[in-house]
Parts: structure tokens; C-alpha cells; sequence
């Protein structure tokens, strides 16, 4: 048996078929009472000791008690006041009147009628007299005495610690005494005396500490899972700049100048403004007549100063074309997570700025068929097996095509959209070969996976919701099914 | 987007099939169902399809992707007889006129409401908002032929419609509801675009508000159209889209003579296709037999006419039709989104990471192995949180929004550090220790990089902590730095530090002026980090600008 030095030097402390109380025992270990008492406690809880304890009740006079003490009870000082009988009127002047009157009548030492208060001759000791003068003795007297207020009633636990015969067997066996060990010390480690040391034991019921590992954002590590994907899926990671000017934002990607996205309400417009590259007249004579296509161009006007001025990204695809016109020889497939912006008054499901996931692939000979294979690839690795396709429309797209995944509880979720660029996008670039383009609102997907209502949470950080929320979780948590 | 409110009697009446079977493929022709009523349903539709933006625009394309009716709907339109003028003084201000006449209309309740949503969705849409173009349906009943679109004075009065009084067009503008509304499209001309009759009566002031005295009712039989603008195209678009519905309604149209010319003509155009450019585009092998039939499926007449060519010909609703690209996506549409094969192409690349997020990975990495957690706050930010509240000034080449949403979204952080902070006065009821890193973009004279920042808070934290951390940071990124003496007054004098990185300030660190935390609300100190990440040596240079 695994016995703490404390209670091994109690046994010891203790003889045979003798009864100690704590005091006794605290002095002789040099401890406190209330030690030896948990100490006894524990060892009775093994069987070891006996622990008897007895409630001792004691009564003690309060300040008006001692005065009655002495001078006698209130009613038998007012019984005292008056021979014979006397006028209600006259016997309520007495200051102890108020008590005094209904106690004589309680214990029949008077009556009263008509206005007088007469003596009945019955004058015997009452008990609360007696037990006034010895509460030791208890009874009726003492209760009705501690319900008048003029005595208190103690109470008082005492213990008596003896052994079992169990501990006695064990006090004859002998008892190390040697200090239990908690932290071993280098010099116990490398000088061997830890094979004779008793090391403390310490018990499972005890809760660990909660501690906080540094971590990752839950948020990142699923963007973190992303590019993990698309790197696996053989795509090269692309960078860029938060602010672009409207031309790569907007008009090399076909979108006219007068188009509601390109409104001061939509868009975070700035004062600055950039010079539009070389071969921009390429793209103005798309939007004007289609350029050398098939396309009939969008008409109307297309003004440089439109182009020339800066925003912030409302899409990462202004990243993709530049990528495209810098690369316009096949195959390429980049991708691109990055933050965009949007001039949304913001609510539980509206931000101004949200990650956005971009792919594209261009190759010789690829098709929309590819692009609805890599989709559904991209969804699967993400946990969205069940994953469907609709007709969209993207200005810059066509065909253009809005995923959709399923979701338990919530049904067919749109997942963003994707499509082949126009003509009109890549012709001014010399790019020949068909380009597959996806984007996806990643914090949708993070929503979904955490679990969140409300998608300021990502970026607002509560960071219980960091240190609660798991650094591994299955990936198919908040997926769907077929 | 524009969301169009199809009542399911005229719809099933106009398509002739049960709403269930339309309801469930109304999605695969592309659009989205927002709310499914007792009576009708509320659907949005793409702003490339102004066509669906009616009933009986849906109702038509809905027969050809349901095969009960394929092929290139017929509209017949008969000459009117009526002319109408342009006057030339419009050419600065509102030059462009489209109109027709419709005759023999009965309009019931689901109709009137099915064309006064067209005419909302296309303001909306083709108009942009009336001032490309705007759209006025007449009783013509009411008014004398030949009209006269002229550019008036300013001062000219007419009972404005939902009024029982006559009105100058100045007073419309600034008292009537879409007079107030619209102002802005014309405020500025010295003269105003007005329709008037044989008897100079007013029919309208566009795009401001039709006359009272050819208001549209139930009783309407004859009906005259204009629509202005500044866009031919988009003008005479809006005719034919707002003709053929009226004519699906069961109206005669007839065409009005303007200067010469005679509007409208419902004319389809044509384009020849190569059905192997549609095969390779879609990933599907058509013949031209095979593609012909699924055009027909969505409206079009199409004939093959060799063993790659089909001739397609466009009805003249359709606006979005540019590129041959545009009819093969109907081609997909009518093939079915849900019969394409999914599959990936054999394009063969190899997978990399851009540096700058292997360096925001290896931040990361670093973060958590200091017991820090990583934060993702917003770019967006104020003067407020950068500046004032942190003790700096404003730095050269800081980028504001010219249209704040608000007044804590004014410009793009160009550090992260003010941003942790504010972070922590989020989490002040949080237990401590809070240590908080984050990494990530800043923009600073238009160039976008990479800060790291990282922030301690606990009653010991320490200028000696701050140090050790940004030490640390710079051992481990390769990073050699010297410690200079930093005059950055979000810190406590003599407990901050620069780093300096070949001569120049790549990094900040030491302990959080008081005044700072009790801007921020923060009760105990807080050690704190900031470096830019451009100094890691292999960090691509030339990066982030536009």
C-alpha cells in the first residue's frame, strides 16, 4: 500500500487501542489539527484508521441571558413588582411590561380580568428558570430559553483517531519514513539514487491545466488544405498586387466600362491611377468592335482615363489574365488565394474584403468538360462529393458555369463560379489556346467546415474560437454526399 | 441582379405545361429560384438575358428547352402608317428614338404587372439606371399621330402622371417622386427631351415620367412604345425585347416611320457557325445535324449547310449574342450542364508554391512555435486604429478609398501590428496570457507585400520579451539585422528598437506606450513585433504593383 509520508508519521504517532483526539496527535507530529484530521481522513478511507466523531453540543447565555442570571426573569421580576392585584394601566408603566405580562400569564401566575391583573397563588420555579441556572442539564427550559434569544447553542465536532487492526498490522511491520520525492533533481538522475527514492505518486482524478498551444488559424489552415489540393493537382502558385488598375481589373477582362460592377457603389475605387500597358489598343478595340474576332464588341464608348484608374481587387482573375499575358504559350495552371474587395455594407453573410480561390488552365486542346473535371476534382478533394452544375454568367466567361455542392442540412450550395474565357479576353494577348477558369469564395467553404454563422468571426478574431477550435479535424466533417 | 416574378396561371398558359415540370428546369436553363409563392414564383436572371426578364419572354424559351415549341419564334410586323420626328437639337442631349405601335392588345391583371416588371428590369439592366435608356408605353387612343420627340424649354408644363395638375419639368424635377429620382440625367441640358402629338399634347418627358393622358390600363387596346437614350443599340434592344413580349401577350405590332427609316423591324440577323470550333470548345462531338437541333431548342433557326458550317440565325431579342461563343453556351445549355462528362484534362504540370507564401508559411510555422496564435484581420482599417490611437503619423503613401462604406473602412493597412492591438482590445475579457501573431499584405505607395506581426500581453511582458522574439524571428528567417534605436512613438521611449537590415528600418519591436494601451483599452503591457517580410532573403523583388 502507497502510503504519503504524512500518513505513514500519523501511524507511527499512534498506539495501539488507544483513542487520541487531534490535538494530542497535531503536537506530537508538529502539525495542525486540521492536518491531522485530513490525514486521519485519507488513512480511514484505507481502512487503516478509525476516525470517531462526536458532535458536542454546549449552550452559552447571551448578554441578556447573564443579566436575567442574575436579576431574574422578566416575569418574575414584574410578579415581584405588585402584591396582590393591580391595574393593567398601572403594571404596563413597568419597563419589563411588554415581556413580563404575557410570560406570568402563560405560566398561570396571574389572571386578567376587567382591566386588573391578579395573582393566581401558583408561583412555582419555572423550567426556564431552572435551566438558567444550569444549562448543562438541556430540556424544555433550555429550548424555550435559545428560541427567547438568551442562550446560544454550540456546537462542536470532536474527533477520537484510533487504529484498525489493519493499521496496527501495519505500525508493527515499521514505516519508512523518508520524504516522498515530487521533482527529480539532475543530481538524482544521474547518480542512480532514484532507485531507492519513493517518488510521489500523483492521482488521475486531478484535472491537467488547460493550456494553449500556439497555433494557426483555423481559417488559414483550411486555405492552407487549398493550396495543399491545387499544389498536389500539379498548379503553380501565383502572387499579386491588392491594387490594380481598371484595365487588368476590369477591361482586359471584357468587362464594358459602363457595367454596374464598375459603379463607385460597387467597387472601392482610389484617386490613383496607373498608365495602361502596351498593346492596351488591342483591348479597346475589343470592347468598341470585337477586334479581330467573331465578336461584335460591346459598341458604344471606351475612354483610357476609365482604364487608367486604380482599385482594390475585386477579383484575383486580374492576377490570372496578367499571368496569361505574360505566359500566352501553353500549358499553364496557376491558382491564386488572395483577398478581394467588394463595396458591401457589412452584415453576418456581406463583406467588404473575403478570400477568393482562382484557377486556370490553358492547353492546347482543353475543353469545358475539363473544366466541369477539375471542378468536380477540386469540390471532391474538399470533402463536397456530391457536386452539380448550372448554366451562369460571368462577363468574361462563356460558357460560364455555377458549381454547386451538397450539403447536409442545407441542400445545393452555390460554390462560385467558373467558365472558359471569351475570345475577346485572350485574343488581344496572342493567347491561342482555350483558358479554363474557375473562382471560388473560400470563406463559404470555411463557414461551412467551422461550423460559423457569422463570417466576420474569421477575420474578427474571438480567440477562444482559436484556442477551442482543433488543429486536426476530419476534412468530410461539413460535407456532403452523392 | 434582376428578379422577375412569373404568376404561374399566365405562366402555364403562355407555355402550356404544369408549373412543377417548368419550376424544375428552370434552374438548367440558367437562372436562380429565390422564392416559391402560393400563386407565383420570384426568379433571378442574368443581366446577359434582359429577354427572360417577362413572363412571356420566359414562357417562350421555356417551350424551346421543353421541346413543345423549337425553332425561331415568328414575329410579323405590319406598317402603322404613324410617323414620328427626332428633332436634330437632341443630338447632344438625348439623340436616340426607338418606338412601335401595338395593336389589339387585352391586357389582363398578370399582364400588366408581368410588362411593368419588364420595364422596371430593363431600366435596371439594358438602361443602366434610365440613363442609357428609358422606356414609355403610351395609350395611343388617347393621342393624335404623326409625334414629334423634340428638346424643349425647361418651362414647358403637362400633368405629369399620378397627378391631377399641370406641372412645369423643372417643378417635376424637383418635386415629383421619380422627378427627384431621375434628375440627374438631365439637370444639367439647357433644354429637356419631350414627346408630344399632332395637337402638341404631352405623352412623355423622358426618362423622367410619362403624361397622365396616356395612362396603360386593363381598358388599353392600342398601344404606342418609346424608348430613349444615348445608345442606339441598347435602345433599339429594348424595342425588340419589349415588342416581342408584347406581341407573345397577343398584340399586332406595327412599325412607325422615323425620319425615313422604319422601327421596328423584329429582323433576325444571322451567323455562320463551324461545329467542330462548338465541339472543341464544349469538349462533345456535334454534327452540324446534332448542334442544329439543340439551337433549335433554344430559339434559334438553324440549318446545316455543310459538314461543319450551320447557319444560325438570332431572333432579335436576343442582345447577348456577340461571339459564336454565346450560341455554343446555348448549345451546352440545351445539351444539358448534368450530361457533360466530367473529366480532367491530361495538361501535364508540375505543382509550386509562390515564394512569398512559402515565406508566410515558414512565419506561420515560427508563430506557433512561440506559443503564439494566429489572427486574420481585416486590410481595411482607419486613421483612427493606424494613426491617431497609435501614436504615428500618417505615412507617405498611404491608401485611402475615395467611397468609404464607413467610417472604420477608410483605407488599406499599411502595417499589421495597430491592427493586433485592436484585436487584443476584443479579447479584453479573455484569459491571459494572449500572444498573437498575424502575416500578411499591406499596401504602401500602391505596392502590396508582406508584414509579419507579433503581440504579447500579460503582467510581464517586457521590452527584454519583445527583443528575444524579434531575435528569434530573424535567426530563424535568415534575416541579419542589427538593433538600432527606434524614434517610433507607439512604444515607450528607451524600451524600443529598430531592426535594420543593410542600413535601413525593416522592423520595429519593445514595449506598448501606456498612452497606446489605454487608447486600446488594454490593462497590461504588451510586447510587441513588426517586421516587413521583404527583407527575408530569396523574397521576390518587383512584386505587388500595379
Amino acid at each position: 500500500m502507497d502510503l504519503s509520508l504524512n500518513e505513514k508519521r500519523l501511524i507511527k504517532v499512534l498506539e495501539p487501542h488507544k483513542k487520541y483526539d487531534p490535538a494530542t496527535l497535531a503536537a506530537k507530529m508538529g502539525t495542525s489539527a486540521e492536518s491531522v484530521i485530513q490525514f486521519s481522513m485519507l488513512l480511514a478511507g484505507r481502512g487503516l484508521v478509525h476516525v470517531e466523531k462526536e458532535v458536542h453540543t454546549t449552550y452559552a447565555l447571551t448578554d441578556e441571558g447573564s443579566r436575567y442570571a442574575r436579576e431574574g426573569l422578566p416575569e418574575r421580576q414584574l410578579l415581584q413588582s405588585f402584591e396582590g392585584r393591580i391595574p393593567m394601566a398601572d403594571l404596563t408603566k413597568h419597563p419589563l411590561s411588554r415581556v413580563g405580562i404575557g410570560q406570568m400569564r402563560k405560566k398561570g401566575w396571574v389572571t386578567i380580568r376587567d382591566g386588573m391583573v391578579e395573582k393566581t397563588g401558583q408561583e412555582m420555579i419555572s423550567e426556564e428558570e431552572r435551566a438558567l441556572r444550569e444549562p448543562e442539564c438541556e430540556g424544555k427550559g433550555v429550548s424555550l430559553l435559545v428560541k427567547r434569544g438568551l442562550l446560544i447553542e454550540q456546537q462542536e465536532t470532536r474527533y477520537l483517531i484510533s487504529l484498525t487492526p489493519d493499521g496496527e498490522a501495519i505500525a508493527k511491520k515499521g514505516l519508512d519514513l523518508e520524504a516522498e520525492i515530487g521533482t527529480l533533481t539532475r543530481e538524482q538522475i544521474i547518480g542512480g539514487s532514484w532507485k531507492d527514492l519513493p517518488l510521489r505518486r500523483y492521482s488521475l482524478g486531478t484535472l491537467p491545466r488547460k493550456i494553449y498551444p500556439g497555433k494557426i488559424h483555423p481559417y488559414q489552415r483550411i486555405l492552407d488544405e487549398m493550396r495543399q489540393t491545387l499544389l498536389e493537382m500539379g498548379f503553380a502558385e501565383i502572387y499579386g498586387g491588392l491594387v490594380q488598375s481598371s484595365f487588368w481589373n476590369f477591361d482586359a477582362l471584357f468587362q464594358p466600362q459602363d457595367h454596374p460592377a464598375r459603379e463607385m457603389q460597387d467597387t472601392f475605387f482610389l484617386k490613383e491611377t496607373v498608365p495602361v500597358p502596351p498593346g492596351f489598343e488591342r483591348v479597346r478595340d475589343m470592347h468598341l468592335h470585337g477586334g479581330t474576332t467573331s465578336s461584335t464588341g460591346w459598341g458604344g464608348d471606351w475612354r483610357v482615363e476609365k482604364a487608367e484608374q486604380c482599385v482594390l481587387r475585386t477579383h484575383t482573375t486580374s492576377l490570372s489574365i496578367q499571368h496569361l499575358v505574360s505566359h500566352p504559350e501553353p500549358p499553364v495552371k496557376v491558382f491564386c488565394i488572395g483577398r478581394v474587395y467588394r463595396r458591401e455594407s457589412i452584415d453576418s453573410t456581406h463583406l467588404a474584403e473575403f478570400e477568393q480561390l482562382e484557377g486556370i488552365v490553358m492547353d492546347k486542346d482543353v475543353t469545358f468538360r475539363h473544366l466541369l473535371g477539375f471542378l468536380k476534382e477540386f469540390y471532391g478533394r474538399m470533402g463536397f462529393e456530391g457536386v452539380r452544375f448550372r448554366p451562369g454568367y460571368f462577363p468574361y466567361t462563356e460558357p460560364s458555369v455555377e458549381p454547386e455542392v451538397f450539403v447536409d442540412g442545407l441542400g445545393w450550395v452555390e460554390m462560385g463560379g467558373a467558365g472558359v474565357f471569351r475570345e475577346e479576353v485572350r485574343a488581344p494577348w496572342g493567347v491561342k489556346h482555350p483558358v479554363l477558369a474557375w473562382g471560388l469564395g473560400v470563406s463559404r467553404v470555411a463557414m461551412l467546415r467551422l461550423g460559423l454563422k457569422d463570417l466576420r468571426q474569421l477575420y474578427r478574431t474571438d480567440i477562444d474560437f482559436v484556442r477551442e477550435t482543433s488543429s486536426w479535424r476530419p476534412a468530410h466533417r461539413a460535407s456532403g454526399r452523392k | 441582379m434582376a428578379v422577375i416574378t412569373l404568376y404561374y396561371r399566365y405562366l402555364e398558359r403562355l407555355v402550356g405545361v404544369d408549373k412543377e415540370t417548368i419550376l424544375a428546369r428552370l434552374p438548367m436553363l440558367g437562372s436562380d429560384i429565390e422564392r416559391v409563392e402560393e400563386d407565383h414564383v420570384d426568379v433571378e436572371f442574368f443581366p446577359s438575358r434582359p429577354d427572360l426578364f417577362s413572363v412571356e419572354g420566359v414562357a417562350r424559351a421555356m417551350k424551346g428547352f421543353l421541346g413543345v415549341e423549337k425553332g425561331l419564334p415568328a414575329y410579323h410586323v405590319k406598317p402603322s402608317g404613324i410617323s414620328f420626328s427626332v428633332d436634330p437639337g437632341l443630338a447632344s442631349i438625348r439623340p436616340y428614338l426607338g418606338t412601335a405601335v401595338i395593336r389589339g392588345i387585352s391586357l389582363d391583371e398578370e399582364a400588366i404587372l408581368s410588362l411593368m416588371g419588364l420595364q422596371e428590369a430593363l431600366h435596371w439592366a439594358l438602361g443602366r439606371g434610365r440613363s442609357k435608356v428609358a422606356i414609355g408605353i403610351h395609350d395611343l387612343d388617347h393621342v393624335t399621330p404623326p409625334f414629334r420627340y423634340i428638346a424643349e424649354e425647361r418651362t414647358r408644363s403637362f400633368v405629369p402622371l399620378d397627378y391631377d395638375r399641370e406641372m412645369t419639368m423643372e417643378e417635376i424635377l424637383d418635386t415629383h417622386p421619380k422627378g427627384r429620382a431621375y434628375a440627374d440625367i438631365v439637370k444639367d441640358f439647357p433644354r429637356f427631351p419631350l414627346i408630344v402629338d399632332a395637337c402638341n399634347q404631352v405623352l412623355s418627358f423622358p426618362p423622367i415620367i410619362n403624361g397622365e393622358l396616356t395612362r396603360v390600363t386593363g381598358e388599353s387596346r392600342n398601344l404606342l412604345l418609346d424608348t430613349t437614350g444615348t445608345d442606339e443599340r441598347a435602345v433599339m434592344t429594348a424595342v425588340n425585347i419589349l415588342c416581342t413580349a408584347l406581341a407573345d401577350a397577343g398584340g399586332q405590332i406595327e412599325s412607325v416611320e422615323v425620319d425615313g427609316g422604319f422601327i421596328p423591324t423584329l429582323a433576325p440577323t444571322t451567323r455562320l457557325v463551324s461545329s467542330r470550333e462548338c465541339s472543341s470548345l464544349l469538349g462533345v462531338d456535334f454534327t452540324p445535324e446534332e448542334l442544329s437541333a439543340l439551337l433549335e431548342r433554344m430559339r434559334y433557326s438553324a440549318e446545316p449547310v455543310s459538314d461543319d458550317k450551320v447557319r444560325v440565325t438570332i431572333p432579335c431579342y436576343r442582345a447577348d449574342i456577340m461571339h459564336d461563343w454565346d450560341i455554343f453556351e446555348d448549345a451546352a445549355i440545351a445539351f444539358g450542364y448534368e450530361n457533360f462528362r466530367a473529366e480532367i484534362s491530361p495538361t501535364f504540370t508540375i505543382g509550386k508554391a509562390h515564394t512569398v507564401m512559402t515565406i508566410a508559411s515558414a512565419v506561420r510555422s515560427l508563430g506557433s512555435g512561440l506559443g503564439y496564435q494566429e489572427v486574420i484581420p481585416f486590410t481595411l482599417t482607419s486613421e483612427r486604429v493606424m494613426h491617431s490611437k497609435m501614436q504615428r503619423p500618417l505615412p507617405a503613401g498611404t491608401l485611402t478609398v475615395l467611397h468609404p462604406i464607413n467610417e472604420e473602412n477608410t483605407m488599406v493597412r499599411t502595417g499589421i501590428l495597430p491592427l493586433l492591438i485592436e484585436t487584443l482590445q476584443f479579447n479584453r475579457h479573455r484569459e491571459l496570457p494572449q500572444r498573437l501573431f498575424a502575416v500578411g499584405d499591406v499596401v504602401q505607395d500602391l505596392t502590396t507585400y508582406q508584414k509579419a506581426s507579433f503581440v504579447s500581453l500579460h503582467p510581464a511582458a517586457d521590452f527584454s520579451e519583445a527583443y528575444a522574439v524579434a531575435d528569434a524571428l530573424c535567426r530563424e528567417l535568415s534575416i541579419p539585422y542589427t538593433a538600432g534605436e527606434s524614434g517610433d512613438q507607439a512604444f515607450i521611449q528607451g524600451r524600443r528598437g529598430n531592426l535594420l537590415v543593410n542600413g535601413s528600418v525593416a522592423g520595429t519591436f519593445g514595449e506598448i506606450h501606456p498612452a497606446v494601451l489605454n487608447a486600446f483599452e488594454l490593462e497590461h503591457p504588451v510586447a510587441a513585433v513588426e517586421i516587413d517580410l521583404r527583407v527575408v532573403p530569396g523574397y521576390p523583388s518587383g512584386l505587388g504593383t500595379p
